[in-house]
């Protein structure tokens, strides 16, 4: 009986912990139907009838969608890449003992611990050199050269790839890049996704160097739109259209979310095993 | 999830492989990798190691001057207390979210609960962490606004969340714990799963209480991720830039300056205020600070690995 | 089973992908050109930039860089009588508008081909080498000396005194004071009768009082004060200058603040415009902790909200109000404040590396020299001011219908005679930041003003070793 009561209160416990994750979201999405002068004179959960109204005054001051779609042209390439190269580089490390190797295994994890703010002022000297300033290539191609995942999918490598295949496939005649790409590739997938779906997040959440990088407004990703909002007087006069838009910029991440928790997951339980 | 458990620690077997003249294909397989590592990683590092020895404006040419602008750095007292502000946000920020984390580990793994929704509870408490940083900058800006925001309205207060000495530090702190503990719990969890059945079958069967299994199976056997959630944590604690940049008035750190990081400091003078060879000695501190505390993490965690049985860390992908 | 069960999710996540995909694409189509301000048919197809004027395949084409919506308008009127030219005009938002323009333009940058400046970024602009020299050939600037502002000319010029940058408008500030309030507590909305309750600081701290008496405040927001402390230079020969007119605004912003005379919001946050439109809500009585008469007084009042007389800005702030006091418009009056200062302004300079610089030169004489361009965006901006004194001298008995038919033009020329550029150093921002965070640690209680002022020094010299700083 006792146990019964207890575990009560744990469950309330739990909903109530959940109900403060999920609260700000709530209030969100309730506060971006509601005009300014609502938001600020009275707290409700009720929906407003200002939703039409904020759209309006969100979308004339930038396109949000432009800016999910230029996050996107950033994000998915980057995942792609990322992706792909770290499971090539991975491989090859595992798989061949070349002179070198060792030196840049033990790079990969130095380079681990160093902070991106370090490399951001050199980084930004490089890109201006390279006359790449407001260009997408420097927010993407960096992550062929993605420094943990290559890591992570090494230590997997050694756990699922087992040399024998390898030798077998050879025997078949078939050529090293095609025993890659239909061997290795499959057998690595799912450590591939795990980091993936992480790689995605981050890369669509990043602040810092698409705000330095990128100049254009209609070019920038959305969480650089979304603080470059407070420029303007319109927005700042309606806080409903500020909510609106955070709502707007968060959507798409809680539908990926949506669908891959799982994996999310499992990556996050990974990364800290794995060490 | 860890429905395979093939340990990923163990070394991998020894063959002798014939070499069949393919390790020329190694090079090929990493150069792409090694080409956009040396540019964009190793070069701008360098570079910056450069520039933090010189006097630089951003334009022009950087003039050398030795350690200077390091001698500076040392005994610029913003700088200290930037790091002191650094330290304490994360302090509390990592208290609260271990905190919770670990009783979220306790309340699940109990046998005799049994609370169920795991998966569920675990999707909802990490929520927080999908969020882009200036979302949630903007989203609690405007919620915890002094004399108009919704969390005074609906608590009944009148707390000066963002303008308070002695409140917003923490209220940043707390922001980092919301956005985190759901990380932390789900990594813990992970470990706690990791850890054999049998321990606790045999716990029981000497009819250990719960503190006792707790602090002798559980808490030891938890050491490891507990170490690297927390060391890891304070690499990232040391860079923590975005909330507080975006919720405290850009880079002053309102109020007076307690939410200033070392980062903001930082991006204050090399984004700001044209010292960028300044801004680079800044960024080589901390990064010394940063390899300090991950020598330490290594030292640490390479001895408490003698205590641990490898193949309970293991093999979770 | 574990393989297809990865297939399954990679699905979903692809499938989720091209919602999102799909979602882009029908807003970019459907709502994307909502509101934007005019016809830019030509731009809209363009998946690179939604400000483009002109046509799309015109044969000259212009980048300008800014912080101001501004030349957005000035372009779309440039290439109605230039149909050869299409200009792109990037606007980006004030705080990072100098780190853009400094990283794109050390790096040699052939974009953009006229950058804008505010007159705090000018001096280092010059120095990073931005600007190219007007006074020389075939540009000959110094020709239209005569013609422009005095303050607003010598703003624009190096150290050698060559010309770097013009501006189309001169930004002093004022008091944009409420002519129903003024009426309601003084009898009288004269704005020469109002000027004198705003003349001294000593005045405003007794019109704050005597405003609270009647259930308003005086000001929604103290950062506005700042507006009226730069007319003395921050720093005088390498020296930082604390001077009278900055220990003034310290000292005035905490009286407002501890005798609970404003509405406690931040200068530009939502609520301070707000404040434009009509009543806020009075914040609540335990808000006071310092003062429990004002407590008391405002308990007294039981108003449950209350109404801002006035808000200190340059002469922007004309267009400010009518933008966001729609409600009000008609029951505003301008008057002098209680020092002749400036601030902001939008100059136009040449990038040196620009390879269309004849075109650019010929679009900042149109913006700034030519009197039918500046007619009409004296008529378009309904209010703001420009700097060619002979379009001032004709518009100035204009009477603004939203400021009670006040001439407006004959005022702020006469505030701008006043002005002495030499005030502003490449510092001002870093100081002037720095010199509120200490009033707000104040305002709050945290620090005594004694300490407040020796922390800010402390941040002065670690902010710049160069610069000496004398304590008293």
């Amino acid at each position: 009986m006792a146990t019964k009561i207890k575990r009560v209160i744990l469950y309330i416990a739990l909903i109530l912990l959940a109900v403060i994750c999920l609260l700000p979201f709530l209030l969100m999405i309730v506060n971006a139907t509601r005009t300014g002068q609502e938001i600020v004179r009275s707290f409700t959960l009720i929906p407003g009838r200002a939703l039409v109204n904020n759209w309006k005054t969100v979308f004339s001051y930038f396109n949000l969608f432009q800016g999910m779609l230029n996050s996107l042209i950033v994000a998915v390439p980057c995942t792609v890449f990322s992706a792909y190269f770290s499971a090539l580089t991975a491989y090859g490390l595992h798989m061949y003992k070349f002179k070198g190797n060792k030196v840049i295994t033990m790079c990969i994890v130095i380079f681990m611990m160093i902070p991106a703010q370090l490399s951001l002022l050199g980084f930004y000297d490089l890109v201006s050199m390279l006359g790449l300033t407001d260009s997408y290539l420097p927010l993407i191609l960096p992550s062929i050269a993605s420094a943990g995942t290559v890591f992570f999918l090494r230590q997997y490598c050694e756990v699922s790839v087992h040399p024998a295949l390898v030798e077998a496939a050879r025997i078949d005649g078939a050529g090293e890049l095609h025993i890659f790409h239909r061997i290795i590739l499959p057998l690595l997938a799912p450590g591939i996704a795990t980091m993936s779906i992480g790689g995605f997040i981050g890369s669509w959440n990043n602040y810092l160097t698409p705000l330095v990088l990128l100049n254009t407004p209609s070019k920038f990703t959305l969480p650089v739109m979304i603080a470059s909002l407070r420029a303007s007087n319109d927005i700042s006069t309606n806080q409903g259209a500020i909510y609106l838009a955070v709502a707007i910029s968060v959507i798409p991440i809680l539908i990926v979310f949506a669908f891959c928790s799982k994996y999310i997951i499992s990556s996050i339980s990974a990364g800290g095993v794995k060490e | 999830m860890a429905s395979q458990n093939t340990a990923v620690s163990g070394k991998p077997v020894k063959t002798k492989k014939k070499d069949l003249n393919k390790t020329g294909y190694g090079y090929l397989f990493v150069a792409p990798f090694v080409i956009i590592f040396i540019i964009f990683c190793i070069y701008p590092v360098v570079r910056t190691l450069y520039l933090s020895f010189t006097d630089y404006p951003g334009y022009g040419n950087p003039i050398f001057n030795g350690i200077d602008n390091y001698i500076r750095v040392i005994n610029d007292k913003f700088f200290w207390r930037d790091l002191w502000n650094t330290i304490k946000i994360w302090g509390v920020n990592i208290i609260v979210q271990l905190g919770l984390a670990f009783l979220l580990t306790i309340v699940f793994s109990d046998i005799k609960y049994k609370i169920r929704g795991l998966s569920i509870f675990r999707a909802l408490f990490y929520l927080p962490n999908l969020i882009a940083a200036t979302s949630v900058a903007f989203l609690f800006q405007t919620l915890l606004d002094w004399k108009y925001g919704t969390v005074n309205q609906l608590l009944g207060t009148s707390i000066n969340w963002l303008g308070d000495v002695n409140v917003t530090p923490y209220v940043v702190s707390i922001i980092g714990a919301w956005m985190w503990f759901g990380n932390s719990f789900i990594m813990l969890m992970a470990g706690v799963q990791g850890i054999s059945k049998e321990y606790y079958e045999a716990a029981a069967i000497d009819g250990a209480g719960r503190w006792k299994v707790f602090t002798k199976i559980t808490l030891p056997l938890l050491k490891p991720i507990l170490l690297y959630v927390s060391i890891t944590s304070f690499i990232g604690g040391l860079q923590l830039f975005d909330v507080p940049f975006l919720m405290c008035g850009g880079t002053n750190g309102n109020p007076s300056g307690t939410t200033q990081t070392m980062v903001m400091y930082l991006y204050r003078f090399g984004f700001e205020n044209n010292q960028v060879g300044y801004a680079a000695a800044i960024a080589y501190t901390i990064f010394i600070m940063i390899l300090i505390v991950s020598i330490i993490q290594l030292k640490v965690l390479g001895s408490s690995n003698d205590g641990t049985p490898k193949k309970k860390r293991g093999g979770r992908k | 089973m574990k393989g297809k069960n990865t297939m399954r999710k990679l699905l979903a996540a692809v499938l989720a992908g091209t919602m999102i995909f799909s979602m882009a694409a029908c807003g970019d189509t459907g709502e994307a050109p909502a509101a934007d301000d005019g016809g830019d048919a030509a731009a809209e197809s363009s998946t690179d930039d939604a400000q483009v004027s002109g046509k799309a395949d015109a044969s000259q084409k212009l980048v300008i860089w800014t912080m101001a919506a501004d030349m957005q308008q000035f372009a779309d009127k440039y290439v109605e009588s230039h149909p050869d030219v299409a200009i792109e005009v990037v606007v980006t938002a004030p705080a990072d508008y100098p780190t853009k323009v400094q990283n794109a333009l050390r790096s040699g940058a052939k974009d953009p081909d006229v950058v804008c400046a505010e007159p705090q970024s000018i001096q280092t602009f010059i120095e990073a080498g931005f600007f190219e020299d007007l006074n020389q050939e075939p540009y000959n600037a110094q020709q239209y000396a005569e013609n422009f502002v005095d303050y607003v000319w010598a703003a624009g010029q190096d150290s050698e005194g060559n010309q770097r940058c013009i501006s189309y408008q001169i930004t002093p500030s004022a008091i944009f004071y409420r002519r129903d309030i003024a009426e309601d507590v003084y009898g009288t909305s004269d704005p020469e009768v109002i000027g004198e309750k705003f003349a001294t600081y000593d005045s405003i701290l007794t019109t704050g009082q005597e405003m609270k008496e009647k259930g308003y405040r005086i000001f929604a927001s103290t950062g506005e004060l700042g507006f009226f402390a730069g007319n003395e230079p921050w720093i005088v020969d390498g020296t930082l200058n604390l001077s009278q007119s900055r220990m003034d605004q310290m000292n005035t912003a905490i009286e407002l603040y501890t005798q609970d005379l404003t509405c406690y919001v931040d200068t530009w946050s939502t609520t301070w415009y707000q404040a434009m439109n009509g009543p806020i809500p009075l914040v609540g009585d335990e808000v006071d902790m310092w003062d429990q008469e004002a407590v008391d007084a405002a308990a007294a009042a039981a108003e449950g909200e209350t109404e801002v007389f006035a808000f200190g800005l340059p002469s922007w702030g004309v267009l400010t109000l009518r933008d966001n006091a729609p409600d009000n418009s008609g029951k505003w009056g301008v008057c002098q404040g209680p020092t002749y200062t400036f601030s902001g302004g939008t100059f136009l300079g040449i990038n040196p590396n620009s390879e269309d610089k004849d075109l650019a030169w010929d679009f900042i004489t149109f913006c700034t020299t030519n009197e039918e361009t500046l007619d009409w965006w004296i008529e378009t901006s309904e209010g703001d001011v420009v700097s060619w004194i002979p379009s001032i001298e004709k518009h100035r008995d204009d009477e603004n219908e939203y400021y009670g038919g006040q001439k407006l033009y004959e005022l702020f020329l006469g505030l701008a005679e006043h002005i002495d550029y030499s005030n502003v150093t490449p510092m001002d921002t870093e100081c002037n930041d720095l010199w509120n965070a200490a009033i707000g640690s104040i305002q709050r209680g945290e620090m005594t003003q004694e300490e407040a002022i020796s922390n800010f020094y402390d941040q002065i010299e670690s902010t710049y070793p160069d610069i000496t700083v004398n304590r008293e």
